[in-house]
């Protein structure tokens, strides 16, 4: 008899029985209702906003001086260098992930309804949210002081922004450190890279280069999301361990 | 109401903190005595759902400890924890409700009603850093009790407390765990020997000793003491 023929005769032989008084059962659980019986309580959305008041507010004043100190530069000196600012704009949202672990707060959190993954997903949203929206605003602000279109100069504030964030994500994930030294550093040396790429190639601002920082944008946007999924399916186990 | 380990182990590299546990936590203070590195803080984490185990389950009347639901009837003290700098003690209260999925104004009523309890009242709107050790441990009993959990699991809730605020803890938890599951770790043997109903003993990761427990039945340190010296 092979496997097949032998899976179908035990599922015969070993047929389960039907349940008894099923019916009568979820009338019972209906009438005493103890069919989904649960206290009211927030709903994620309620979650999220509410995560915004607990969110450092030291990110806020930091990301907001810098977008006016990047607005305050392209007016007064339009090159390419505040494109090498963006950068830092990630160290905020990078450090506020640090925070749960940083005050011991991590294991009470865990344990809560929504758990260490959601705190630290609404605010890595949250922050990120407003960043990206302040950096949109900026990019419309700013755009009449280059010759470059309006995708050219959204690509080349994004490209940064965005590889500061992939790569200090990834090192948040893997090194956490007491004082977010690392990161710190990931957005220096992305912000120098930036800043001194076109001594070493000086085409990279030219149009037809428009391609390769739009695939960098794609690349950049796409491993910062698998790396985010990755650090939320991981989030418990390294902490502890 | 039934909290069940099956066969639960967790290895953290050469070390076997958790070896292979099963048992059944139903109503009332359940008392988990062992010394220090026996495993009771990992086995408390795998009951709270922050830690996987190697392998084994954990379930709650079928209800995985990892699911939503189940953390939502959960309150859990850790033996070490902190709280944000710029938190008052209500707005440390105030943060762990919202983080439970408390709405606004259950939050409002029951941060105020634990306060009273674990009398913080007046050092309610005081920075928790200028806390003393005890005030911030009762804080923690307090965070653990807001959203009202059938299930309680602390970790040494009594380290820190003076000998006044040990017997006031005690007779609450003792309230606390009527209804509820309640487990209790401590190596300070006199805080469960009035209020456990059952003990577990732990040695090396593994369960030397579970049982009822009556207060009549004798000296619950020579018993823990006679238990570990059989082991040996």
């Amino acid at each position: 008899m092979n496997d097949e023929k032998l899976i179908l005769r035990i599922r015969e032989v070993c047929n389960s029985p039907q349940p008894a008084h099923k019916r009568e059962f979820f009338q019972y659980l209906q009438e005493h209702k103890m069919i989904n019986q649960r206290l009211p309580v927030m709903s994620h959305g309620e979650f999220l906003t509410g995560q915004l008041l607990y969110i450092g507010k030291w990110i806020w004043i930091f990301s907001g001086l810098l977008l006016l100190f990047i607005t305050w530069i392209c007016y007064r000196h339009p090159g390419n260098y505040p494109f090498a600012l963006t950068p830092f704009l990630a160290l905020g949202i990078l450090l506020e992930t640090r925070r749960s672990f940083r005050w011991r707060m991590a294991e009470l959190e865990h344990a809560a309804r929504f758990s260490l993954r959601s705190v630290m997903l609404a605010r890595l949203f949250l922050a990120g949210t407003v960043n990206t929206a302040g950096l949109l605003i900026i990019i419309l602000i700013i755009r009449p002081y280059f010759s470059y279109s309006l995708i050219r100069v959204f690509l080349y504030m994004m490209v940064p922004y965005l590889t500061a964030s992939w790569s200090g994500s990834v090192y948040e994930r893997m090194h956490r450190s007491d004082h977010g030294l690392g990161s710190i550093l990931i957005c220096v040396l992305s912000s120098a890279l930036f800043a001194a790429a076109p001594a070493f190639f000086s085409q990279l601002y030219e149009e037809r280069m428009t391609v390769i920082w739009a695939a960098a944008f794609i690349l950049t946007a796409c491993s910062l999301a698998g790396n985010l999924r990755e650090w939320a399916r991981h989030m418990e186990e390294p902490v502890w361990n | 109401m039934e909290l069940t380990a099956d066969r639960i182990t967790k290895q953290y590299k050469n070390k076997i903190a958790v070896d292979r546990m099963s048992f059944t936590l139903a109503r009332g203070v359940t008392g988990l005595l062992g010394a220090n590195g026996a495993g009771k803080t990992t086995l408390m984490r795998i009951l709270c759902g922050i830690l996987v185990p190697d392998s084994g389950t954990v379930t709650c009347d079928g209800m995985d400890v990892e699911t939503e639901e189940y953390r939502e009837i959960l309150g859990y003290l850790p033996q070490e924890f902190g709280y944000y700098p710029e938190f008052s003690g209500r707005d440390f209260l105030l943060y762990m409700s919202a983080v439970k999925g408390l709405r606004k104004k259950e939050a409002l009523k029951k941060t105020e009603e634990l306060i009273e309890l674990v009398r913080l009242k007046d050092a309610a709107r005081k920075k928790v850093r200028t806390y003393s050790g005890g005030m911030k441990q009762r804080l923690g009993i307090a965070q653990a009790l807001l959203n009202d959990p059938q299930i309680l699991i602390m970790d040494e809730p009594t380290a820190g407390l003076d000998p006044q605020e040990r017997i006031r803890f005690r007779n609450l938890i003792a309230a606390i765990g009527k209804d509820r599951i309640v487990l209790l770790s401590t190596h300070i043997v006199s805080d469960l020997e009035h209020i456990a109903d059952r003990l577990m003993i732990m040695k090396e990761g593994g369960l030397l000793w579970q049982g009822e427990w009556n207060a009549a039945a004798g000296d619950l340190e020579e018993f823990y003491i006679s238990k570990i010296g059989e082991n040996k």
